[in-house]
């Protein structure tokens, strides 16, 4: 049984808007274990985004308990927040954030700069991250030299650079068109499955929801339904399709012969 | 920057002048002084002036031709002035210059006249009879939209008595020798040229030059004791008195007394034998120097005060300067930090702290002010002297007082040019000044809510 990252109890979040206060997140309950591949869904304005910030420590919960690895965050001053959203968070964001002045391995590198001294590992270590998100040979490329989907995978690399607990991603595959989105979600899926990467998407996609293995549905503030995906199944070595025992680097499953990930028939599941 | 750097080299450059002024005055009046002291016995005797300006006279004239004089005094831009023929002949004696700055023009005086102050008073133990006359062009220059014409000397010739007697007792050759040898007791043909003279004649010890046409040998140089000694050129009095077509006549006369206590006396004797005379004594032109001395301590005064304003206003602007500097780099920054927003909002997300976020900024405000004032300081290196005398107020050390030829002399220029150490300070204010204007820039950057930050576009 995996241990809990992240255990969220009676989170409330409200804003003021105008006169009026707007409760974002209300007594919300969520606990995601180490190595999960959790998908965040909701209407707009039903929280998602809140929530995600929430446990990215970069806003702040009005009452409840946000507890990371343990820690609690919520009490944390911001003089501390910055060392926890650097060691155990990795941000990626729908519109990618890189920065334009920095090539693919300077984006890379960025979080890794508080931490790793060595300015020759930090290379080295974003090298390797790019090579396994399949961007070697583009280390020196800045941002408008590569495609959106090339961009969110250095974004990807971005995120790992400090091996951190969660990935927390908001809206990954909104800005991307179908072919990319589904090399993403196959790559933050492959991530889940071989370094065991705890991850948290927040997204609209249905399609790109169904591949995790546990769906969240929030709506007003409140996690409303749950759901299990279909990467669940492939965790699981079995095929999502037929459910016959499947190996972990299969790309088709050996009893139905369907393409295991990224098939445009999975999508329209 | 290129205005911080020429401001104060403007300033150090007034206040070099001004050291350098004020190190010419003090020397002008110890050597005066000291000059004075070795010659209190001494009694200086001339025609009274009739005028200190410029021009030319012909006392003593029996068939003045007054219509040649004026064609001569106003003169036609650079014929010789000095050429005695041109007052007619019989016993019109040339026109002579008093020196080339120092007290106006002495009239021509038969020498005989004055046979009897030796004989006849007692007290006096020599005379010494000198000729000195001017040689120049005249300069036509505009002032105020009106043409002066005024006469620029050349050299002076003085003649001096070289006579054994006198040399070996009296101190009537200049002492500081800088080339070739003094005069002696019984030159004849030859010349003490200055310094000026020296450049002026293009000659060295040992070349011949001409005089009025006839040939002399330069047989030394001799340094500058005084300012009124600059353009003399020393020689025997009779060869003063045949080049310059005055034999048998003298400007001057100095009169020894046998010691300090009877000059007073003699002095007083020479007045009542010869009232036409102007008789000055070593006593007189010590309270003469006194006088002088408050003047160039006037002048010293004006000089401060002048550099004083210079460094109100330089102060002033600098302030408006280093204001203007850090609101640029302030406004630059607000506009850097809204642009990027996100960007930050993004490196707070991905594990940067405040302070470094805030020193990213700083950073690049400092770097943004260090290249403008690189920039600027290349500029200003190059443009100082226009920049510093556009933006500072021209000294003005003498005001309308100073003698013209007394201030070009001794005044030096003043001329704004940047040295290291100002290139390092105002290379140290670029750096303060872009820490200063991107410091509310950055706080802010630091204090950007991640969360909102990224919600902007």
């Amino acid at each position: 049984m995996s241990k809990p990252v992240l255990q969220i109890e009676n989170l409330c979040k409200s804003f003021t808007l105008g006169k009026r206060d707007i409760n974002a997140l209300s007594n919300l309950n969520l606990q995601v274990n180490a190595g999960e591949f959790v998908a965040i869904m909701g209407p707009s304005g039903s929280g998602k985004t809140t929530l995600l910030n929430v446990i990215g420590c970069i806003d702040k919960a009005t009452s409840g308990q946000v507890l990371l690895d343990g820690i609690d965050v919520g009490s944390m001053p911001e003089s501390q927040l910055y060392k926890i959203r650097r060691d155990k968070m990795g941000f990626v964001f729908q519109t990618f954030n890189l920065l334009p002045y920095l090539n693919a391995r300077e984006n890379v590198e960025l979080p890794m700069e508080g931490k790793i001294k060595s300015k020759t590992e930090r290379k080295k270590r974003a090298s390797e991250l790019l090579a396994m998100v399949g961007l070697s040979g583009r280390e020196n490329h800045r941002p408008q030299r590569l495609s959106a989907g090339e961009q969110q995978r250095v974004a990807i690399a971005r995120a790992l650079a400090n091996n951190p607990a969660i990935i927390l991603a908001d809206e990954p595959t909104g800005n991307l068109d179908s072919q990319n989105k589904q090399e993403i979600i196959k790559l933050l899926a492959n991530l889940n499955l071989t370094q065991g990467t705890t991850i948290i998407m927040v997204t609209h996609d249905s399609q790109a929801a169904n591949h995790t293995e546990r769906m969240l549905l929030l709506k007003d503030g409140k996690i409303v339904k749950e759901k299990e995906g279909l990467h669940l199944a492939k965790k699981n070595n079995k095929c999502p399709n037929c459910g016959s025992t499947i190996q972990m680097n299969d790309e088709t499953c050996p009893a139905c012969k369907k393409p295991i990930f990224s098939s445009d028939e999975l999508f329209s599941t | 920057m290129a205005i911080m750097i020429s401001i104060p080299a403007g300033v150090l450059a007034n206040q070099q002048t001004a050291t350098d002024l004020a190190s010419n005055l003090s020397n002008t009046i110890t050597q005066t002084g000291q000059s004075i002291n070795q010659t209190l016995t001494q009694i200086d005797c001339s025609l009274a002036s009739s005028f200190s300006g410029f021009g030319f006279q012909a006392p003593n004239s029996t068939n003045f031709d007054r219509s040649q004089l004026g064609q001569s005094g106003q003169g036609s831009g650079t014929g010789r002035t000095f050429d005695p023929s041109q007052f007619g002949g019989g016993g019109t004696r040339g026109q002579f210059g008093g020196g080339a700055f120092g007290g106006g023009q002495a009239s021509p005086m038969n020498q005989t006249l004055y046979n009897d102050i030796n004989s006849s008073i007692s007290g006096v133990v020599a005379v010494e009879p000198i000729l000195q006359a001017s040689e120049g062009n005249n300069e036509t220059m505009s002032m105020f939209g009106r043409t002066f014409t005024r006469q620029i000397t050349s050299y002076t010739i003085e003649g001096i008595p070289l006579t054994s007697d006198l040399i070996d007792n009296y101190p009537i050759l200049t002492t500081n020798i800088t080339a070739g040898r003094n005069l002696q007791a019984g030159d004849s043909g030859v010349v003490l040229l200055s310094e000026n003279n020296s450049a002026y004649f293009n000659a060295d010890v040992g070349d011949t030059i001409q005089i009025l046409d006839q040939d002399f040998t330069v047989i030394g140089i001799h340094g500058t004791s005084s300012v009124s000694d600059q353009l003399t050129l020393y020689m025997n009095l009779s060869d003063a008195q045949s080049v310059t077509n005055n034999t048998g006549y003298i400007t001057s006369f100095r009169v020894f007394a046998q010691n300090s206590d009877v000059v007073t006396q003699v002095a007083r004797s020479i007045s009542s034998l010869h009232s036409e005379l102007t008789v000055t004594t070593g006593q007189e032109r010590l309270t003469q120097l006194q006088t002088l001395q408050s003047t160039y301590n006037t002048a010293l005064d004006s000089a401060q005060a002048s550099i004083g304003q210079t460094q109100t206003t330089a102060f002033e602007e600098i302030i408006v300067v280093v204001a203007a500097t850090s609101l640029i780099v302030l406004f630059v920054m607000l506009y850097t930090v809204r642009e990027r927003t996100k960007e930050i909002g993004t490196l707070k997300a991905i594990g940067f702290s405040n302070s470094t976020v805030m020193g990213q900024f700083m950073l690049e405000g400092i770097l943004l002010s260090v290249i403008a004032g690189v920039v600027g300081i290349a500029i200003g290196i190059v443009a100082a002297p226009a920049l510093s005398s556009l933006l500072l107020p021209s000294i003005n050390l003498f005001g309308n007082t100073a003698a013209a030829g007394f201030t070009r002399n001794v005044m030096p220029t003043a001329a704004a040019s940047v040295n290291l150490e100002l290139v390092l300070i105002a290379f140290g204010a670029s750096v303060a000044l872009g820490a200063l204007g991107s410091l509310y820039p950055a706080w802010r950057a630091a204090k950007i809510r991640p969360a909102e930050a990224m919600k902007y576009e």
